[in-house]
């Protein structure tokens, strides 16, 4: 074989690659277990993954700059929350980018209130819970705590009423959300659809050279939190992995699909906080929030309804902006702003304070043996109820 | 396979995201008769797998998509 022929044997499996990657739709399976895994690896690098405290920074950051706050905030730039979040953003935008799937997407105007309240709500929702639909249920369930699981709770309540609006809303404000076309002219001269994947490069090179540029400023561990937070986004932007799915969906159509996914992923994720947490390599404290139960609970609720109605949890919401839905731009907006507000607020009362809550470490009073044991069988459980309605529509609520 | 359908109903999602084409796809599949096609105009990338997956569930065939001038069209026929 001459070299000519090789190189195009190459090229050949390099295009294909670039296909099955950023062309091809990843089953949500594949997200579920690679979350879980890259959950794990996120804690044992340098801290858990969360979503909510890198908005909350952003938005106290705002607010410190016009003069409402007195207390400067952490930088964003310096923020482990902050990189985290910001990762995700970058990494679901270069993802879309590279799967040319970025476009700036105009909603009708009651959708985007929609946007900007479900924002609201999800900011409220996660200030009480310790964290959005990640880091007060995700990752708190991970760390072991009893919080997640009252999240979790307080989500499915939430989910479901969040569902019966929305059907409301279809019988009786049918106008409010008519489609339409958004009247964007096509642009003539340059095809910016085939450009995106050399930008998504761009992108991505970008990501790598301010990793690079941390680790020279010896925060080797921002720069590698920073990697962590744009593989969620690519990650969850090629699965379209969608948390708010694994709440509604039982009750909407029936599909079970998400909830296993997100089933397994706290699976494989649990287990690894639960190893490093047991050998002492990390705090036994972390990611165990001071919201049991009433702020996990409530906040859940509130934190569900507003998803539902933004169409977007906090990851979620944060990857669809980044691939340019204006209705979850402006409900990122929103919740960084109004979680910032909020959290601020608890803070300044003792009392609303000692009503969230306080942190329940689930070994404390189970040992990590019987802990793992039930956790598993929960999260089994739910895998099972949800291909159980696929079957039969027990819970699926019809319109 | 899509090129030539004529369908029955025409549903505008243009413009809305997950998820709302789905709900108001799962509205108005319950008010048509079986055998009837329904073409669906979205904008969200993720009715390429939501349309295919309710299909599945709820037993309506799915035909298929076309791409249009910034927006894609779907078609599937009632059970």
């Amino acid at each position: 074989m001459n070299d000519e022929k090789e190189g195009s044997v190459l090229v050949g499996i390099l295009r294909r690659g670039y296909r099955t990657i950023f062309y091809e739709n990843w089953p949500v399976m594949l997200g579920g277990l690679l979350i879980g895994i890259m959950s794990v690896i996120t804690f044992a690098w340098a801290r858990p993954w969360g979503v909510a405290g890198g908005l909350r920074n952003w938005g106290d950051w705002f607010f410190s700059l016009i003069g409402v706050y007195e207390k400067v905030p952490f930088s964003p730039l310096l923020s482990t929350n902050s990189i985290l979040t910001f990762g995700l953003l970058w990494g679901a935008f270069g993802s879309a980018l590279m799967s040319k799937q970025f476009s700036l997407r105009m909603a009708p105007p009651f959708e985007l209130l929609k946007g900007a309240v479900g924002g609201i709500l999800m900011g409220i929702g996660a200030a009480m819970a310790g964290g959005c639909n990640v880091g007060g249920f995700y990752t708190a369930v991970s760390a072991l705590s009893f919080g997640g699981l009252a999240m979790m709770v307080g989500l499915l309540i939430g989910a479901y009423l969040g569902l019966r609006y929305l059907y409301w809303e279809l019988e009786h404000l049918p106008g409010g959300t008519a489609g339409g076309d958004p009247g964007k002219t096509k642009e003539k001269g340059i095809d910016w659809i085939s450009m995106e994947p050399y930008l998504g490069i761009v992108i991505f090179l970008a990501v790598i050279v301010a990793a690079g540029a941390y680790a020279r400023q010896a925060y080797t561990r921002i720069g590698g939190l920073l990697l962590c937070g744009v593989a969620f986004g690519v990650i969850i932007q090629r699965t379209r992995f969608c948390f708010v799915r694994a709440f509604r969906d039982p009750f909407m159509t029936g599909e079970g699909d998400m909830v296993r996914a997100v089933s397994a992923s706290i699976m494989i994720s649990l287990l690894g906080f639960a190893a490093l947490k047991w050998t002492g390599l990390r705090g036994e404290q972390v990611y165990v929030t001071q919201t049991f139960w009433f702020g996990s609970l409530v906040g859940g609720a509130v934190f569900g309804f507003g998803m539902l109605l933004a169409g977007g949890c906090g990851s979620g919401s944060v990857w669809r902006a980044g691939e340019g839905h204006v209705k979850l731009i402006l409900a990122v907006i929103c919740f960084s702003l109004s979680t910032s507000l909020f959290k601020a607020l608890i803070k300044s009362s003792s009392g609303f304070t000692a009503l969230i809550g306080k942190g329940v470490f689930l070994p404390d009073y189970l040992t990590y043996k019987w802990t793992l044991v039930i956790l598993t069988l929960i999260f089994g459980a739910y895998y099972l109820a949800a291909t159980w309605n696929e079957e039969t529509d027990k819970f699926t609520v019809e319109m | 396979m899509t090129e030539n359908i004529s369908p029955d109903e025409t549903l505008d999602c243009r413009g809305l995201s997950c998820p709302m084409p789905l709900l108001k796809t799962k509205k108005a599949t319950s008010k048509m008769q079986s055998g009837q096609i329904i073409e669906i105009l979205g904008t969200d990338p993720g009715t390429r797998n939501d349309l295919p997956a309710f299909a599945r569930k709820s037993g309506h065939e799915y035909l298929g998509e076309k791409e249009d001038e910034g927006f894609i069209r779907f078609y599937m026929k009632i059970k």
